[in-house]
């Protein structure tokens, strides 16, 4: 690593040109008139046998450029794919169209395609689907009954995966306890709601008369793997692409029928397809995400210090797999967060019911985890008589013991072992921040109709991982330098943070880097872009492919003056060589000497590098809100939000900021506003911004944000993950925040709400009754 | 299907233009697919998150809750008229002061939302000399974001302000 010239600075950022003008190029941009405009029929019902399907209505119609069912689909072509099952998982696998039973609203059953979008709506609408309805289950408790109806016969129970942990011996840890505290913490479904919604388009690329499918994806890669896999076509005749996508938040980490689906539409029916979500489909047809219980039993002793926890989890992931649906093993594996906690025993089920496909969401099972385990922490507080922040110091992991082994795994990217972090100087700065000691004379100030109330909370959370990083470095014929990375841009601004890193890495200045991203012919083995680890995986990346640029480029100075390659050295951009010293060699020089040479630079300057060490790291942060909530209308305010964070080295603090502020919002909406409803039929309530809230720029607290750098030991840029702590510790901190305003530690939901007035009111009784027993 | 087709002409961003339409279409999709508009930006369809937010006549609207025969005659403005609507552009980066405070701030992430809160703001800012904090909230309560957290956003309008 050479001077540090843009590492670290806040650096505005280079994607924002076309973004501000309405020039970005969104998947929706790539249609042509000529393409065919593709309408997904999808269930009307939760859950049924399909005892007919009658194109008759449309298939001779003119504009209908064809019709697809299970029937039509090539032998062999059927199930999508999911990447965390484990040893023992029933493989309830979600179909590409449904096959002879539909599973939840929204199934895609049937598509249809026609020269435009409103003729193929039209047309979707006279296509009969003919039912015969079966029991629905719309809740786990239900689905795991003995008699429950089953969503897969075959497998003899609806609980499709199973995991436990054991660390220590918390039986023994129960048996020593002062007090054991027992609850259960639900939380709602919700969903990401990327202001742009999915799409795909499938074109033969001009040419080479290859497959070219564009979709709006964090995981083009992945899914150019995957549907060679499903589809049979060769990888090496497919290319897939991820324009500028609007938005992710793990819903777009999946591989979904559409994607197929187009494709297959291309190779029937010979017309390049598109297909774009509306925001209708995208409540039904996208995932959901965080539907789970916890139930956490903790051991804690008269000093406050919590000796064991157990915890069991049990999630509704939906009528079938998505792409990665068990996050009740990452909030098993991180439950205890950065407490010691010794001994520890857990389990995680998912259990199918009828309803949309689960999958990770910003956070993924963390935002429940730490909901859990903080609201133990303060009803612990309570029962021993301690300050709730004494009782986290008591308990945190000292900054010595690093790297810590939690003697847990996570499933799919193995041990847990916390690899740096400061956890008593995070919690020390969020009081410091917060006004932690004066806020009980504020809370006295505050007028009695609407009482404040402060929350902490604590995450500990992995980052990074996924599978070994490419990157690439190119030099162009105007002698700047073109970085072709695999990360995609989801709004994150890799683009900038990676131009940042490697022109310091090479010493050259930040305007020379182009950077290009989300093509499958630049960056074909790239993971793609989730779990936080865009920066730290694509800047070391980057780093590395630029240690190859430099040596070629020194390979290739030395072949031109006949040098010895040890004679040759690289200085900001510059080559050097040291028996003639005053004549440097710029890229572009070097360019021109090298053409007239006969020798073809472009080619000898092609850097491949790649980043597969220690690839997990684990970012934390320490969280508090405050809180208002008035008696009267039950609405509460989130007055004041701080957070300090340790993502290791930071990059550039303008982006990390903002990816901490947007996830503490998408926090706070779960736990304000946001739930996706079903009736108990299992049709869904929640289709649209009408009845599906989504916080809005009136409810956004007052932000201060730190940071303390403890840089991971495990790359060399000493970076963590900044993607998803801001989401991952709001839940925990708002509802502690809520228990703590409306003075009873015993009377809020145990879960994440969403704490809608009518909710508030109930609380608020719930309060009154059990300070005035009847 | 033969829908009967409507004549239309309008202004859309300064140029005129005519064109035959379905009386069932957008004015959304009509902007993005026929008048070369593919800065309005769809994002619910039912006019609730503001993405699509274009000028009619003079008013701020919902491109999507519009029918392109409605705006018949009308003189249209998306993002492209972002310069006209405030009336200023930055020489050099060709930026209007709110999009450079928006670049200033980081008040965009994905970007999806951007030109419809852009044109939208614009129109309130020339109607406010001297907004209080309330009234900016109230405005941007018409724009649904995902990744900002709408902070930056009010950082960036207020800075437009000083």
């Amino acid at each position: 690593m050479m001077a540090s010239r843009n590492f670290g600075q806040r650096t505005r950022r280079r994607e924002d040109g076309p973004l501000l003008t309405g020039r970005g190029v969104y998947l929706a941009d790539l249609i042509r008139p000529d393409m065919a405009a593709m309408r997904v029929i999808r269930s009307t019902e939760a859950h049924a046998r399909i005892t007919g399907i009658d194109f008759s209505a449309v298939a001779n119609e003119p504009d209908c450029i064809g019709v697809l069912s299970a029937a039509d689909l090539p032998q062999g072509i059927g199930l999508l794919p999911a990447a965390d099952l484990v040893e023992g998982s029933a493989p309830a696998h979600h179909s590409v169209l449904a096959r002879g039973v539909v599973r939840y609203v929204g199934e895609p059953v049937a598509v249809v395609l026609a020269t435009d979008p409103y003729v193929a709506e039209d047309l979707a609408e006279r296509m009969a689907i003919h039912y015969d309805t079966l029991p629905v289950v719309m809740d786990v408790d239900a689905g795991c009954r003995a008699a429950a109806p089953l969503l897969y016969p075959q497998f003899g129970s609806n609980i499709v995966h199973q995991t436990r942990q054991l660390v220590g011996d918390p039986d023994r840890a129960f048996v020593d306890a002062a007090i054991t505290i027992d609850e259960t913490f639900r939380f709602q479904r919700v969903s990401a709601n990327s202001m742009e919604t999915r799409g795909a388009i499938a074109a033969l690329e001009p040419g080479s008369g290859r497959y070219l499918l564009h979709s709006s994806t964090q995981i083009p890669q992945i899914l150019r793997k995957e549907l060679a896999r499903i589809t049979g076509i060769g990888l090496e005749s497919l290319r897939v692409i991820a324009p500028q996508v609007g938005g992710g938040f793990g819903a777009k980490e999946a591989i979904y029928p559409e994607e197929v689906l187009v494709l297959l539409a291309l190779r029937r029916f010979g017309r390049a397809t598109y297909w774009i979500e509306d925001r209708q489909e995208a409540f039904i047809a996208s995932t959901h995400g965080r539907e789970e219980s916890i139930q956490l039993r903790a051991a804690v002793g008269a000093d406050g210090v919590i000796t064991a926890v157990e915890a069991d989890c049990l999630s509704d992931i939906g009528a079938a797999y998505s792409f990665l649906s068990n996050t009740p093993g990452a909030a098993v594996a991180s439950v205890r967060g950065p407490y010691r906690i010794p001994n520890f025993r857990s389990r995680a089920r998912s259990v199918v019911t009828n309803k949309t496909p689960l999958n990770v969401y910003r956070g993924a099972g963390y935002p429940q985890a730490t909901l859990a385990m903080e609201r133990i922490m303060d009803l612990a507080a309570a029962a021993v008589g301690l300050d709730r922040a004494e009782i986290r110091r008591r308990n945190l992991l000292p900054p010595e013991v690093f790297p810590v082994d939690r003697g847990v795994s996570y499933p799919g990217c193995g041990a847990v072992i916390f690899d740096s972090g400061n956890f008593p100087a995070l919690l020390e700065s969020t009081l410091d921040a917060v006004g932690y000691d004066g806020f009980p004379l504020r809370r006295a100030q505050a007028a009695a109709e609407i009482p404040l109330g402060m929350g902490l909370s604590f995450v500990v959370e992995m980052t990074g991982g996924g599978g070994g990083e490419p990157a690439r470095i190119r030099l162009l014929p105007d002698g700047r330098l073109q970085l072709l990375s695999g990360i995609v841009p989801i709004g994150q601004g890799s683009e900038t943070t990676l131009a940042q890193i490697l022109a310091d890495h090479l010493g050259v200045a930040l305007e020379t880097i182009e950077v290009l991203t989300g093509d499958t012919d630049d960056s074909p083995d790239a993971p793609g872009t989730f779990a936080s680890r865009g920066a730290t995986m694509g800047g070391n990346a980057a780093c590395r492919a630029g240690d190859v640029f430099i040596r070629q480029a020194r390979q290739l100075t030395a072949e031109l003056h006949r040098a010895r390659l040890e004679d040759i050295i690289w200085k900001e951009g510059v080559l050097i060589d040291r028996t003639r010293p005053d004549e440097p060699l710029t890229l572009g020089n070097l360019l021109r000497q090298a053409a007239a040479s006969g020798i073809e630079p472009l080619r000898a300057l092609d850097a491949k590098g790649r980043y597969d060490d220690d690839a997990v790291s684990w970012s934390s942060a320490c969280h508090a809100a405050v809180v208002a909530v008035d008696r009267a209308t039950g609405i509460i305010r989130v007055v004041d939000y701080a957070v300090t964070h340790d993502c290791g080295r930071v990059a550039n603090p303008l982006l990390v900021d903002g990816q901490i502020i947007g996830g503490a919002v998408q926090g706070l909406g779960q736990c304000l506003f946001e739930v996706n409803r079903y009736d108990e039929a299992g049709r869904p309530l929640s289709t649209g911004y009408m009845d599906y809230v989504l916080p809005t720029a009136a409810t956004v607290p007052r932000f201060i944000l730190r940071h303390i750098e403890t840089p991971s030991p495990l790359n060399p840029l000493g970076m963590k993950g900044a993607g998803e702590a801001g989401c991952s510790g709001a839940l925990a901190a708002i509802a502690n925040a809520i228990a703590d305003a409306v003075g009873s530690q015993v009377n809020v939901p145990n879960g994440s709400g969403p704490f809608t007035p009518d909710c508030v009111h109930s609380i608020l009784r719930g309060a009154h009754q059990e300070e005035t027993p009847a | 299907m033969n829908e009967p087709l409507v004549q239309i002409a309008m202004t859309v961003d300064g140029a005129p233009l005519s064109a035959r339409v379905r009386p069932r279409y957008l004015l959304s999709d009509f902007l993005r697919e026929r008048a070369g508009a593919p800065g309005v930006h769809v994002a619910c369809g039912h006019g609730v998150c503001g993405a699509c937010t274009i000028v009619v006549d003079g008013v701020a609207v919902r491109a999507c809750l519009m029918l392109a025969v409605q705006a018949d005659g009308a003189t249209v403005q998306t993002i492209a008229s972002l310069p006209v609507l405030e009336g200023t552009v930055t020489e050099g980066t060709g930026l209007t002061p709110l999009q450079q405070a928006f670049r200033d701030h980081h008040a965009l992430q994905c970007g999806y939302c951007t030109p419809g809160l852009l044109v939208s703001s614009a129109k309130f800012l020339a109607a406010h000399r001297a907004p209080t904090r309330a009234q900016i909230l109230d405005h941007l309560n018409g724009h649904l974001c995902r990744c900002s957290g709408y902070a930056n956003i009010i950082a960036a309008i207020e800075s437009v302000l000083q």
